[in-house]
């Protein structure tokens, strides 16, 4: 079959590789209809998580037509329609039977690496990085699906699975994000980073009680969309702009009630504390740039909560918690509990509430997923969700 | 006795001496320290299941290839007595092992008593504390010094982490039916890089196939 393969930092290929097969009693095979690149791609592309093996390959954003299934698969039967989690869980252990499904016990093999860098285990996860599990992922032809009793989600209706497919992270993250911000009526929510999971983000905090969404970024065509869902945006990177100053003149001086970092760990800005991000990773000093971060600690209102839905991988640097601290704030962040969200969610867009489609910019072959990486890094082409049909051949020039 | 704190509606009483030596008079003990020649490990699990289930699962020798790394075969020879064979790609090391302490639903205990190789530990099933399942602790001592131990861990696999491991496998098996891998999955070449990472991060050492139990 044909996948997208991992091959070195910055380096991507379609390649043949063998097909999946059936290893433990709850795998299903999946043959994937349709998948898609995602923001958190981006971070392995860059070589910013470690743990990547060269061949590995990517893509946890899938859905396909069930195929084979393992002994054990009660839920599931050959060509049933489904989505698949990007989190992989066991349904059993302690974790799940808590709803918190992406801190499953029982799904990573190599627990032990992320044991020695986390303190515990989360759980393994398609395509990204061997510290999570080392899954191959479903930028690819067909997957291996374990534990396939518990993650695929079945699509009964006939909705086209361009608008069932971000049932697999990009919505229920950006619905946990908004959950997670502890929105309360009327409340004003500032959202930083307007990729798919930030616009989701804005959407849901609509959808949970927000009377105002201030959505901050620097690509027009991502502005345009967050002002589409009702959003007033902040382009950080025009002259005289300050976010912070932004915050407080949109909310009487007092500062958004909840703020949602959806960029993560390669965060951009316009100032000093970019290039001292810059210097710093580049010297292995620190792993991640947590400029949003920063700025949310500071921009939210005191006693505020921040969410963050945003990947980080590693270590941290200047992190103003004595501003957290004394603001009182509340943090909550973490991968997302898949199970908990995608059915209700799944529930909205049957009853026509939300058409996850709206972001979608590029619909492109396997063998043009190299390329978009780089464009999709770049933001060039007013790129802002790629999806990709596995099958399809490469369009004549 | 608990007079300084009057409400306390979901305490449970306080074991003065628990498992494997994790607590004594009321303080947490350390595991034993590495010295003589002899390297311990101690390792704990909650399991999602009954003391007597766990107990059984890990009491079934037939059962053992299922869930430990590189255990090839382990055969039952006498009343209290089991012979095991390790399999290290192709290179097998053999012994005999004596059951020393057999408490249904509570306590295995053993010691090799001839071979190639020496190994001695018990595993405690305790009900974890609130009901939430089985707090397993094991504790094995391995007959090899420091130099050994750093040698198994560059050529092979850490005794310390290979026991660490057939604990996190016995409790997926336990939970889950299945052990998870990613063995045997489709990738590109993995190139030089590739296959040193996988050697780095213990990937080439067989995931025990973790069938369903036999009844």
């Amino acid at each position: 079959m044909k996948a997208v393969c991992w091959m070195g930092k910055s380096k991507i290929e379609t390649l043949n590789v063998p097909d999946p097969a059936l290893l433990n009693p709850h795998d299903a095979i999946l043959k994937i209809t349709k998948t898609a690149i995602c923001g958190s791609d981006l971070h392995l592309f860059d070589g910013f998580i470690p743990t990547m093996e060269q061949g590995d390959i990517l893509g946890h954003e899938f859905m396909g037509i069930v195929e084979e299934v393992g002994r054990d698969v009660t839920n599931l039967k050959r060509g049933d329609r489904v989505v698949v989690p990007f989190t992989i869980s066991c349904g059993n252990c302690l974790f799940c039977r808590k709803q918190l499904w992406s801190l499953c016990d029982n799904t990573n093999p190599n627990a032990h690496i992320a044991e020695t860098l986390d303190g515990y285990t989360p759980s393994g996860l398609f395509g990204y990085s061997h510290m999570l599990g080392g899954y191959a992922g479903g930028q690819a032809q067909y997957v291996r699906v374990p534990f396939a009793n518990v993650g695929p989600l079945k699509i009964e209706s006939d909705l086209p699975d361009e608008k069932v497919l971000f049932l697999s992270d990009i919505f229920p993250t950006g619905y946990m994000a908004a959950e997670n911000a502890n929105i309360e009526e009327g409340d004003t929510v500032a959202v930083w980073g307007c990729g798919p999971v930030g616009l989701f983000a804005i959407s849901s905090a609509f959808m949970l009680g927000a009377a105002r969404v201030i959505a901050i970024d620097r690509f027009p065509e991502r502005l345009e969309l967050a002002r589409k869902l009702g959003a007033i945006t902040v382009d950080y990177s025009e002259e005289d702009v300050s976010v912070l100053t932004a915050l407080k003149d949109l909310t009487g001086g007092i500062g958004p009630d909840c703020a949602i970092d959806a960029v993560g760990m390669e965060a951009h800005s316009n100032d000093l504390q970019y290039v001292y991000d810059k210097v710093k990773t580049a010297l292995f000093m620190e792993t991640d740039r947590p400029g949003v971060l920063r700025q949310a600690i500071i921009g939210v209102r005191k006693g505020g909560t921040l969410s963050i839905p945003g990947v980080y991988g590693g270590l941290l640097d200047k992190v103003p918690f004595g501003a957290a601290m004394n603001k009182g704030l509340t943090m909550k962040m973490g991968q997302t509990h898949m199970q908990k969200y995608m059915k209700p969610l799944l529930e909205r867009i049957e009853k026509g509430q939300i058409d996850p489609t709206f972001l979608i910019s590029h619909r492109i072959t396997l063998d043009e997923a190299p390329e978009m990486y780089k464009i999709w890094r770049d933001k060039k082409d007013k790129v802002t969700k790629i999806v990709i049909d596995p099958w399809a051949e490469k369009k004549a020039a | 006795m608990a007079d300084a704190l009057r409400e306390t509606p979901n305490r449970e009483d306080l074991p003065r001496v628990g498992s494997a030596g994790v607590i004594e008079n009321g303080r947490y003990m350390p595991p034993p320290a590495d010295m003589d020649g002899k390297t311990w490990v101690r390792t704990t699990a909650l399991v999602q299941a009954s003391p007597l289930d766990c107990y059984e699962l890990w009491r079934n020798y037939n059962a053992v290839p299922l869930w430990q790394e590189q255990i090839k075969e382990v055969r039952i020879t006498g009343p209290k007595i089991s012979h095991w064979v390790w399999d290290v790609d192709g290179k097998t090391t053999e012994w005999d092992e004596e059951l020393m302490q057999d408490e249904p639903g509570k306590r295995i205990a053993w010691r090799t008593i001839q071979g190639d190789a020496y190994n001695a530990g018990e595993v405690i099933f305790d009900e974890a504390p609130g009901g939430r399942g089985t707090l397993i602790t094991y504790l094995q001592e391995f007959g090899e010094g420091k130099a050994k131990t750093a040698i198994d861990t560059v050529r092979n696999r850490n005794p310390k982490q290979s026991v660490i491991e057939n604990l996190r496998h016995f409790k997926a098996f336990m939970e889950t039916g299945e052990i998870p891998r990613t063995q045997g999955q489709p990738h590109g070449p993995r190139g030089m890089s590739g296959n040193l990472k996988a050697e780095l991060y213990g990937e080439h050492i067989k995931t025990p196939p973790g069938l369903k139990r036999a009844s």
